[in-house]
């Protein structure tokens, strides 16, 4: 049953490759090597947060995706890009279900850099799967991959625009914040029941802390390759006591992190806590997504938190 | 052989020394920049704000309730021995550490938090799992091989583990809390979580006291316990009580610990002699001994950072766990 269902759904591709005019073909330059993806596709399914972002910034909603982590559907930033079609959910991205993937029968799927290569076999069989070169982790990764996903979405001035837009409202809120005399050293933390751990300062979000003009610190905590440290001791709650501290758990609203977080006097009594410059965040946002539409949301939360 | 009255003297006080002084150590090491030195300075009256804090308000109640754990889990453990008549039965290994995690994570899915319903919860949940394990004991042909109970045990932890792992998925939101919960630390504990937990403590002390002699009686056989006018029927139902207040205190502060309730009255054993009243006494001290201990090394070892003390005494209760049952002949109790 199931593998008549893919030998239609190969068939149908093969097909509908045939009838779209091979000018159209572009060749990308994936993890796995060039794969061709031809014509517009319109049915597409994200295996990834940062590719539901892209795809949506495009304008393209896709008929599946994966659950943002901690959660048991897209991040809630996301909803706002929803219509009334809303993604099915494929799974987690370390367990993708494949089956769902094939229930969708995609003509595009986007994966995440770190995709194996037992699933790209198997996803490869079922629609072109573009997997983004993996990169030693940078603020500005995103920017790259969000382009690789434009250009499979073969709407790559979409993705051009959205990138620019963020970077355009960037720049005014840096110096708008700059006006306002805020800058000053940033952690963006994610606080669990045992304490902090610290997020690195390579990531997605930490690049656009420092791109409004904070310094983003992440103590030498997290390694070169790490995206963030192990739970900070409570005695050493002090190494990240800088002039702004970005709050976030994954499970729950950044109100409710801060309550429980304020629960620990080892918390309460830093410097950051006591001048209340501790910026509550959600987590799903600031420590799980990444892409254009990401990056604008987390833009506005700087600016509603710090502008006075 | 087990040493003679008056040189047992001695080792309790030996061991008495020794957990002062692993106590004073656990306010003086810990994760963070405050050494050795400066902690001594805190503890001569020095007015520095951030040691004192660090020596007071985050070594000092994890200090005390690594002493207070370790007591209830050594005496659980050798009173869960005694009852059994099985070296090997041990809290954690059987099941009842299991069944106060198990109980803490149902309420915590639903909705709860507040540290004094919790010790209740567990303590309610490790009296289940004690009764579990207990009648698992009475199964015809099972009671005899402490091996098998210990298989037995391993069994129904791993089923209340995955109940709990089963919690964990419809209910994403309790999971870090969950997750941080079931491995066990005594970092970030309060003086009011130590003030929450006296009161069972008090009760099951109480308790044992009472309980020590009729037990002592009941090693000689069921028979003869009743013959010294002791009834066997109720010295166990007040054991069973009693490990499940030390335990499901222990747990519901401290997350489930393995192995302490093996290794503590495996030495104590070795050092007081077969009599479970004298092997009481010496779990004492070397429950708390063997909890600190471990708690230090989770704080140095991979400082900033800190390891979870369960991984610590697994390491070291898994070895011993294995040496008693390699022994040619196990103990009998």
């Amino acid at each position: 049953m199931r593998a008549v269902t893919l030998r239609n759904g190969i068939i149908g591709l093969l097909l509908s490759g045939c009838l779209v005019s091979a000018a159209q073909a572009r060749t990308l330059d994936t993890a796995y090597g060039e794969v061709d993806v031809t014509g517009t596709p319109e049915r597409v399914v994200t295996l990834y947060e940062g590719a539901l972002d892209a795809s949506l910034a495009a304008g393209v909603t896709p008929l599946g995706a994966v659950t943002t982590r901690g959660g048991d559907n897209v991040a809630e930033y996301v909803e706002a890009h929803l219509g009334d079609e809303r993604p099915a959910i494929m799974g987690v991205v370390r367990e993708i279900n494949i089956e769902a993937v094939l229930e969708q029968r995609p003509d595009l799927i986007l994966a995440p850099a770190r995709l194996t290569e037992e699933q790209y076999q198997l996803l490869s069989r079922i629609a072109p799967t573009v997997v983004p070169p993996t990169q030693p982790i940078a603020p500005d990764n995103w920017k790259a991959e969000a382009r690789l996903y434009g250009n499979a979405l073969n709407r790559q001035d979409a993705l051009e625009d959205a990138i620019s837009a963020v970077d355009q409202r960037a720049a005014e809120l840096a110096s708008a914040l700059d006006a306002a005399g805020v800058g000053g050293t940033a952690f963006v933390v994610r606080w669990m029941p045992g304490g902090p751990m610290v997020m690195s300062k390579n990531l997605f979000t930490a690049g656009l802390v420092a791109q409004v003009g904070l310094t983003v610190e992440d103590a030498g905590l997290v390694g070169e390759r790490g995206v963030h440290s192990d739970i900070l001791s409570l005695e050493n709650l002090s190494q990240v006591d800088g002039d702004w501290l970005f709050l976030a758990t994954l499970n729950e609203d950044g109100q409710e992190a801060l309550a429980s977080a304020k629960q620990s006097s080892a918390f309460t009594r830093l410097d950051v806590v006591q001048r209340e410059q501790v910026v509550p965040v959600n987590g799903q946002l600031w420590t799980s997504a990444n892409g254009p539409l990401a990056a604008l949301a987390i833009l506005d939360d700087i600016e509603a938190a710090l502008l006075p | 052989m087990p040493l003679s009255v008056g040189n047992q003297r001695t080792q309790i006080t030996l061991l008495l020394t020794a957990l002062v002084a692993v106590s004073l150590v656990s306010l003086l090491i810990g994760a963070g920049s405050v050494g050795p030195l400066r902690a001594l300075a805190v503890l001569g009256g020095s007015q520095d704000s951030d040691a004192s804090f660090v020596v007071w308000q985050l070594r000092a109640p994890r200090t005390l309730i690594g002493i207070i754990v370790g007591m209830a889990l050594g005496v659980a453990g050798a009173l869960l021995q005694a009852v059994s008549r099985n070296p090997l039965a041990e809290p954690g290994l059987l099941g009842v550490s299991a069944g106060a995690a198990f109980a803490v994570a149902l309420t915590l899915v639903m909705g709860a938090s507040a540290a004094t319903m919790r010790i209740s919860v567990a303590q309610l949940g490790a009296l289940l799992g004690c009764i579990c394990v207990l009648s698992v004991t009475r199964v015809r042909g099972l009671g005899s091989d402490p091996v098998r109970l210990v298989l037995a045990g391993a069994a129904f932890s791993g089923l209340l583990g995955s109940l709990t792992s089963l919690m964990l998925l419809f209910d994403q939101r309790a999971a870090d809390e969950i997750r941080f919960w079931v491995i066990g630390s005594l970092a970030g504990r309060r003086l009011d979580d130590v003030v929450a937990m006296l009161p069972s403590m008090l009760v099951a002390a109480v308790a044992v006291v009472f309980i020590a002699r009729p037990l002592a009686a009941l090693a000689l056989g069921e028979r003869a316990a009743s013959g010294l006018g002791h009834h066997p029927g109720l010295i166990r139902w007040l054991v069973v009580a009693c490990v499940a207040l030390l335990v499901g205190a222990a747990t519901a502060i401290a997350g489930p610990i393995a192995f302490v309730g093996l290794v503590v009255p495996f030495a104590a054993r070795a050092l007081a002699g077969p009599d479970i009243r004298r092997t009481l006494w010496f779990c004492l001290p070397i429950g708390p001994l063997m909890v600190l201990m471990a708690d230090i090394i989770a704080r140095v070892a991979v400082a900033p950072s800190e390891l979870p003390i369960g991984v610590l005494t697994a390491l070291c209760g898994a070895p011993v766990l294995v040496a008693v049952v390699r022994a040619r002949r196990l103990p009998t109790l």
